[in-house]
């Protein structure tokens, strides 16, 4: 009772809050000073017909690294958890539905194709590096919940990802010595506006970054995948594990 | 354009509400595998709808919008399916005016 009318009260306040967030607001007239920079020079100075991505990958290149270091670092600190818990013993597992499996082996080409083609025209269209490579990341969700025990190569995976990452970061540097700084587009040309193959560097980046980000989730992926159901678990019946 | 446009919207709106109906069913449905049912089924049609609406006042946009159909029709069910079958596989309790579960033949038959 007291839970309840406490939330009640919680609920009130933050009414109160967004009334008068709401009664302050004001739409904004013009764009501020970055932005309208943005807004005017991003095209002729990147060549992205994507704006976003310009901003993103170019003029906010760092954060963009410092972005895919936190999920790295996320990554690392998950799988070393992990790592302590695992008891490698082999896992028995019901085999999944012919559905699932028939259903798998339709969609899995189509959505890594999605995931490659997002963060290939990342410059171009909606989307980009981190969204292609979590595109990737949910086709390998389903490959591993069609097959749980299917064999990763987890190697591969961090070879990828971190030559992914070495690649960028020396495009980044290579900016400073060709072009105007860090991670400048600009060290190829830019190519013609709204083509593949334009904005300079950026759809390189993009690739880099989208490859970084799917073979990172993927690894976490395979990490919990080897992480062995305890007995008496939340599935009481996957012990018996016979092929239905 | 116009009569373009209106069909569309009528079509749209069917179509959401078929997702109504999907909502309602989730909340009114006795057990949990019929919840799926209501879900799958009647999500399925209404967004179907909704997007073939769209398509029908935006034909420029027909080779996408097929795209997405094709997607939600191969993925929805499945999903569904395996949602199911994993709720059957942990134990969780028909309603009581079951009348057939073929899932439990099947496998007792398999066990046997």
């Amino acid at each position: 009772m007291i839970k309840k009318i406490f939330a009640f009260l919680l609920l009130i306040a933050l009414a109160g809050v967004f009334l008068v967030v709401l009664q302050n607001y004001e739409t904004p007239e013009e764009l501020n000073l970055t932005a309208a920079y943005y807004a005017e020079h991003g095209a002729e100075e990147v060549g992205a017909a994507n704006l976003v991505s310009a901003i993103v990958v170019t003029y906010r290149g760092l954060d963009t690294l410092g972005e895919v270091t936190i999920l790295f670092l996320t990554a690392s600190i998950l799988s070393f958890f992990l790592k302590q818990r695992e008891e490698r013993g082999k896992r028995s597992v019901r085999a999944s539905s012919e559905l699932l499996r028939t259903a798998s082996a339709v969609l899995v080409p189509f959505i890594f194709l999605l995931g490659a083609y997002v963060f290939i025209n990342g410059h171009l269209s909606p989307g980009g590096g981190f969204q292609g490579g979590a595109i990737i990341a949910s086709g390998l969700v389903l490959l591993l919940l069609t097959d749980p025990l299917r064999k990763v190569s987890s190697r591969l995976l961090a070879r990828v990802e971190s030559a992914s990452g070495f690649i960028y970061v020396g495009l980044g540097i290579a900016g400073i010595f060709l072009a105007g700084g860090f991670l400048d587009s600009r060290v190829l040309p830019a190519g013609t506006f709204g083509t593949l193959l334009s904005a300079g560097l950026l759809p390189i980046l993009y690739i880099l970054i989208g490859l970084k980000v799917g073979t990172e989730l993927s690894g976490l992926l395979t990490r919990f995948q080897e992480v062995q159901v305890p007995d008496g678990g939340d599935s009481p019946d996957l012990k018996k594990g016979e092929n239905v | 354009m116009q009569i373009a446009h209106i069909i569309g919207g009528i079509v749209s709106i069917v179509g959401s509400l078929f997702l109504l109906l999907g909502a309602l069913g989730i909340v009114r449905m006795p057990d949990a595998y019929n919840r799926i049912q209501a879900g799958t089924k009647a999500t399925t049609l209404g967004t179907l709808l909704f997007l073939a609406g769209i398509g029908i006042a935006e034909p420029g946009w027909l080779p996408k919008l097929a795209v997405l159909i094709l997607f939600i029709l191969f993925t929805n069910p499945v999903s569904s399916h395996v949602l199911a079958r994993a709720a059957h596989h942990i134990g969780i309790a028909l309603t009581s005016r079951t009348v057939a579960d073929k899932l439990r033949e099947h496998e007792e038959a398999a066990r046997d």
